[in-house]
């Protein structure tokens, strides 16, 4: 009897301390919550540039719109390529109830005190992203943004904001691409035996101007075939 | 020049002739529409390794982009094609009896084979730009035009070409798609020259044909050294066109080659057709 008060006492202290560890966490990601529960909407000109030895492309341009908590859309006249992971920010996309987050450390970055935290889907049917973010905790801003969103590949975000209608957006993301060659097929994409597949690595940049906030965007432009609902950028 | 305009009358007088144009108007009209009504599925399949990581805006899927994936489909069925009527050119005089009429006339056998020649490779041309026309008009129609993007199957490699530049290129790459397939017209037409009847010479270069791309693609060692020998290695080099940058040196190293074995196909042709024996 003694021995099964002993664990479950240890057991107790064990889930307190994990449920303090995930409250702990938690406190940095409600206050950049809060700081954009007043963003609507937003709609920017965006302009991208690639660098990736696979992918030869020139700039392109576009207009991206933005609701909260998850519409978004691009119009261009041409033809746009945009980054599916990290590409556009997003300040609703941690919800707490979605993500079992954990403190990875503490540290000084650029004379700002930074955190680093994990977020893991709770669960993993609807999405098994992991990310990494890396927070200013004297701004509450995500600075850089660390997604796993399936085996093998790797996509690093790093954010620099500027100051438009008294938020805080972005004005320039920087993204490093770390991805498997997609699976070979057909006579010529035949590897000889014992050959690796190779990674695809790059940079995409991407900046933003001319930001308009909470215009007022309705539902409906985000009805049409070229919008998207996020779940899984910034 | 009268025999050249002689024998193109000849050549285009034949019903056959027409086979190839019917069957690449078929072809592309009904890949087209097939295209057109199933363009979501298609644009999937072919994008799906860069779409696992890429948002895609616009108009992807238009004329351009349909032309170069036809020409890439099509470039091993042209030169079936091409020989049905390249392979016949010579052959066929021999088939049909007129072969002695034909040399006893005061035109030299130098004349005629040449007038010959020259014939095959307008009616490679006319196939080609017949290819480009419809592939391009039907294209554009359909699916209007945009910049055109070239994916290279399922690997992560993308050229992205502005709209303003496609025309341009497009154009090129025909050009090379024609040069290429003079070869085998040459090819074709040696075989015409050797045989009796049409049928060898047609399968007798399809066979070189296949046999050649099927070894230059075999992934073993072996046969990547060998891949540099067989002219079909660079006969698919319009793709290089729709590179960035265009690698002009490999173009024009391949342009060179086709063009050396284009050439020497002829002579040999030329030859065999000066000392033909037509008194047995």
């Amino acid at each position: 009897m003694r021995k099964i008060l002993l664990l479950a006492g240890i057991l107790f202290l064990l889930l307190s301390e994990l449920i303090q560890a995930q409250e702990d966490a938690f406190r940095y990601l409600d206050p950049i919550e809060r700081k954009y529960s007043e963003l609507k909407d937003y709609m920017v000109d965006v302009k991208v540039h690639f660098d990736i030895e696979t992918l030869k492309a020139p700039d392109m341009q576009a207009k991206l719109y933005f609701k909260a908590p998850d519409k978004m859309k691009v119009e261009s006249p041409k033809i746009f390529f945009f980054p599916k992971e990290g590409g556009y920010f997003n300040p609703s996309l941690f919800k707490k109830k979605e993500f079992e987050v954990k403190l990875l450390e503490r540290l000084i970055l650029d004379g700002k005190n930074v955190v680093r935290l994990k977020l893991t889907p709770t669960d993993t049917g609807i999405s098994n992203k992991v990310f990494v973010l890396t927070i200013d905790t004297d701004r509450n801003l995500i600075k850089e943004i660390k997604i796993s969103p399936s085996e093998g590949r790797e996509i690093k975000a790093a954010i620099e904001y500027g100051m438009f209608n008294g938020f805080e957006l972005p004005i320039r993301i920087d993204l490093q691409l770390d991805i498997p060659e997609g699976e070979p097929s057909g006579m010529r994409e035949f590897t000889q035996f014992g050959q690796r597949a190779k990674r695809i690595t790059g940079k995409v940049q991407i900046t933003y101007s001319n930001y308009k906030v909470n215009s007022g965007l309705s539902d409906e432009m985000f009805k049409e075939k070229d919008s998207h609902q996020s779940k899984s950028s910034p | 020049m009268k025999l050249f305009w002689l024998e193109t009358y000849k050549t285009f007088s034949r019903w056959r002739t027409y086979i190839s144009f019917g069957f690449i108007a078929l072809i592309v009209i009904l890949t087209e529409v097939v295209m057109k009504l199933s363009a979501d599925e298609i644009l999937y399949r072919m994008m799906r390794s860069f779409q696992q990581d890429f948002l895609i805006f616009g108009n992807v899927l238009n004329g351009w982009f349909i032309t170069a994936f036809i020409m890439n489909s099509l470039h091993i069925h042209i030169p079936f094609l091409i020989t049905l009527v390249a392979g016949d050119i010579v052959s066929s005089e021999a088939t049909s009896g007129t072969m002695r009429l034909l040399l006893i006339r005061p035109p030299s056998r130098s004349k005629i084979i040449t007038a010959k020649y020259l014939t095959a490779l307008f009616y490679t041309t006319g196939l080609v730009i017949f290819l480009a026309l419809i592939c391009i008009s039907f294209g554009l129609i359909l699916f209007g035009s945009g910049d055109l993007i070239i994916h290279y199957e399922t690997k992560f490699r993308i050229v992205f070409i502005p709209e303003a530049e496609v025309p341009v290129r497009m154009l090129l790459a025909f050009a090379a798609a024609i040069w290429s397939m003079t070869v085998v017209a040459s090819l074709a037409f040696l075989f015409s020259t050797l045989a009796e009847n049409s049928i060898g010479p047609i399968i007798g270069t399809m066979a070189v044909v296949i046999v050649f791309l099927v070894i230059g693609n075999f992934p073993f060692d072996f046969f990547r050294l060998v891949s540099p020998c067989l002219f079909t290695t660079y006969m698919i080099f319009w793709q290089r066109f729709f590179d960035d940058p265009i690698p002009w040196q490999e173009i024009g190293r391949s342009a060179m080659i086709l063009g050396f074995h284009s050439v020497g196909l002829f002579l040999m042709a030329f030859t065999v057709f000066n000392r033909k024996d037509i008194k047995s």
